[in-house]
């Protein structure tokens, strides 16, 4: 299960965030304050690794994950793997910090350009932190590879192609993707599979994890991390939660549905 | 190949199927002599046309072919079977043992494996954030537990996150506290108790989670712990390993009855209704407790206790067992559907239970039909029965009642 030893080759992006529940922004750096949030892998991207494992049983072949990120990432690469991908390559480097959407994707792609031989690499559609939906099409551009956004459904098709159909506001198209090719992930298209417990023991301690840094991918300092983000974060602000009002009405139906309207007229936008 | 063996064609036999069955199951099917009891006494059989066949998946087991058709995951694990089987086959385990198999080739209903995903992402089978586990409580001010508390007060998922069932937990944090009983919790570290994964078949996950469990106890020096649901109190009783010097586990009723025994705590109001149990599966048949949550109800002043036509070893189960609190039953096929209509023809006006899941059935069906009673916890009903008007927020903090 170790080395890519060729087949069907699937990269899976995989990022790890912080419960947005949990998080608090520092309004004097103006960055997220994760340190008492909590962890979990980004939703939709267990989406993709759920289509990369379904795939994969069609065709053979081999999963892969990759992510960007600090050290504490590499228990969420190992969940993945006792799920059923075959292998993980952190890329992990103080040098990675600060990155914008522009250095996140080319520090991706540099990454699986070093991982080699590939046809397929999925992303969610996007991250519940920050949320930009870029690194596909991003990924895409710096791999000039193919790229299909919002992708609910994938099977292998003629010459080498994959058929996939996107969401589209009204519905759906359907395309026909050389590969390689960059693919988003539309969250709960499909039920993640849960915890493979045979696979577990593995997965936790032998399974292969691949830590790569800035020199290892042959990343260029000026492309990577502050250096390499064109983009400055101006201002941030939290949006307090909002608090529901916990207010339940009594009485009959209709006074009910009168009593509602008159809150309705009288509170709303009260706020 | 083996082939399936619900159709009426030869069956073929599969060594390597046999050898996983039989180290699921452990042997526990072969006693089975195929009478057919516990099909014939499966509530399924009163709700569906089809009845869950458990005679036909015994014998598969016993075999060691696939027989399935999705029947496996309706049974309840109400053990009304297991109680009437001439051979004492422990049933309900052959079927959770069939499902960890069916986990195994990913062949379990759609929605399960995210119930699995609540417990483990969020440690709770609802996906609702951790950071809210203890949000009933904030008017309350219920303190942390602390060691030597007299209890550890374990609200369990339901109780903590449902609106409706958090009403229960209330009522316990005043009859506690009125009886001075020094009670903590475990606030939003709360873990779950495990039993959805238990009852879903996944012993692998439930054997996990009860270890973490044990050892969090164990460092929290719990030496007694008071569950609201009885699903979480079988988990903890009989799947949760005891670490150094142990816990006890027991249902609030237990506790009540004990305080009402003991005088710690008496009724001075009065609930003047006819009042009818039903027994929850995991705390009656599962667990032979019958008598404490009909002791608390007989000590309250006006209680008119009647009982259903089918109650304690016979009782009728809800239908929220054995995971399927997380499946959909069309109303028509819920058993909670018969069991609000024996509530009526007890000419019971309150239909108590002491279990969330249970009240959550009930009540749905009670609702569902015309007169039919009113829903309500032993907890709630003891509330009612204590008369003085509830503590204002923090009073019985201040008072003392919580020292410990
Ligand atoms: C204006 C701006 C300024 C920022 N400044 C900073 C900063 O100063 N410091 C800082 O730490 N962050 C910063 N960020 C956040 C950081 O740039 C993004 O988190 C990162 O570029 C990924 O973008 P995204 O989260 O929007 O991903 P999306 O494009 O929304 O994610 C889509 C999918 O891409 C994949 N993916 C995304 N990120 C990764 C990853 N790291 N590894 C593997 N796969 C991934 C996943 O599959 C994901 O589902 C900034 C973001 C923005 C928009
Ligand atoms: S009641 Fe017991 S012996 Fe009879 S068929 Fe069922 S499992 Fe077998
Ligand atoms: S435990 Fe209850 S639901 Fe399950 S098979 Fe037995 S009688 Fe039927």
């Amino acid at each position: 299960m170790t080395e890519n030893s060729g087949g069907f080759h699937t990269i899976v992006c995989l990022k790890v965030v912080p419960r947005p529940e949990e998080v608090v922004v520092d309004p004097q750096t103006k960055t997220l304050d994760r340190a008492k949030a909590r962890s979990l892998v980004n939703p939709p991207d267990l989406n993709a690794l759920e289509m990369a494992l379904e795939l994969k049983e069609i065709c053979g072949g081999s999963v892969s994950i990759l992510s960007m990120g600090p050290p504490f990432f590499e228990p969420y690469l190992r969940l993945a793997m006792s799920l059923g991908a075959d292998r993980a390559y952190l890329l992990s480097d103080r040098t990675f910090g600060g990155a914008d959407t522009l250095a996140t994707t080319y520090t991706l792609a540099k990454g699986i350009q070093k991982i080699g031989k590939w046809d397929l690499a999925l992303c969610g559609e996007e991250s519940s932190d920050g949320a930009t939906a870029q690194v596909p099409p991003g990924l895409a551009e710096w791999l000039d590879a193919a790229q299909v956004t919002y992708a609910f459904q994938m099977a292998p098709a003629d010459q080498g192609r994959m058929r996939v159909r996107r969401e589209v506001k009204g519905g759906w198209e359907e395309l026909m993707v050389s590969l390689p090719a960059v693919v988003s992930v539309k969250g709960n298209v499909n039920e993640p599979r849960f915890i493979d417990f045979d696979r577990r023991r593995w997965a936790l301690n032998d399974s292969p994890v691949t830590v790569w840094s800035a020199a290892d991918i042959g990343a260029q300092a000026d492309l990577i991390g502050f250096p390499g983000s064109p983009t400055t974060v101006a201002g941030v602000r939290q949006v307090g939660g909002r608090e529901r009002r916990k207010q339940f009405l009594e009485g009959t139906p209709e006074e009910i549905a009168r009593e509602l309207a008159r809150l309705l007229k009288t509170q709303a936008g009260s706020r | 190949m083996s082939g399936p063996a619900s159709g009426n064609g030869p069956v073929s036999l599969d060594d390597a199927r046999w050898q996983e069955v039989l180290e699921a199951t452990n042997g526990d099917a072969w006693p089975c002599y195929q009478c057919g009891t516990c099909t014939a006494v499966c509530p399924w059989g009163r709700v569906r046309e089809e009845p869950l066949n458990v005679r036909k998946i015994i014998r598969a087991a016993q075999l060691g072919v696939e027989e399935d058709g999705g029947m496996l995951w309706l049974c309840t694990s109400c053990g009304a079977c297991e109680t009437r089987c001439p051979r004492g086959v422990p049933i309900v385990r052959v079927l959770r043992a069939l499902r960890s198999l069916a986990w195994k080739k990913r062949q379990v209903p759609k929605g399960l494996p995210s119930v699995l995903w609540g417990l483990y992402q969020d440690g709770n089978p609802y996906r609702l954030p951790p950071s809210a586990r203890s949000d009933w409580a904030k008017s309350l001010e219920v303190r942390r537990f602390q060691a030597g508390d007299e209890m550890l007060l374990y609200l369990g998922c339901t109780a903590s996150y449902d609106r409706r069932m958090q009403k229960i937990a209330r009522a316990l944090v005043r009859l506690l506290r009125e009886a001075g009983v020094s009670f903590g919790t475990l606030g939003d570290d709360e873990p779950c108790c495990g039993e959805a994964a238990m009852a879903l078949g996944h012993a692998a996950y439930a054997a996990e989670i009860a270890e973490a469990n044990a050892r969090l106890f164990a460092a929290k020096k719990v030496r007694a712990l008071v569950a609201i649901s009885p699903h979480c109190y079988d988990m903890f009783l009989n799947h949760t390993p005891r670490l150094e010097a142990g816990f006890k586990t027991l249902h609030y009723t237990q506790v009540l009855a004990e305080l009402l025994k003991a005088g710690r705590l008496s009724f001075k109001g009065s609930v003047p209704k006819r009042v009818a149990f039903h027994d929850p599966c995991y705390l009656g048949r599962r667990n032979g407790e019958y008598e404490a949550p009909r002791e608390v109800l007989r000590h309250i002043p006006g209680v008119d206790l009647t009982e259903l036509a089918e109650c304690r070893e016979n009782a009728l189960c809800c239908g929220a067992g054995g995971g399927r609190m997380f499946l959909e039953t069309p109303a028509a096929e819920r058993f909670s559907r018969l069991r609000v209509r024996q509530a009526g023809e007890a000419g019971a006006q309150i239909l108590a239970a002491a279990c969330p899941f249970c009240i959550a059935c009930l009540e749905d069906s009670a609702n569902q039909i015309e007169a039919g009673p009113a829903v309500m916890d032993v907890a709630e009903l003891a509330l009612e029965a204590l008369g003085a008007p509830a503590p204002a927020p923090g009073t019985a903090v201040q008072g003392g009642r919580q020292g410990g």
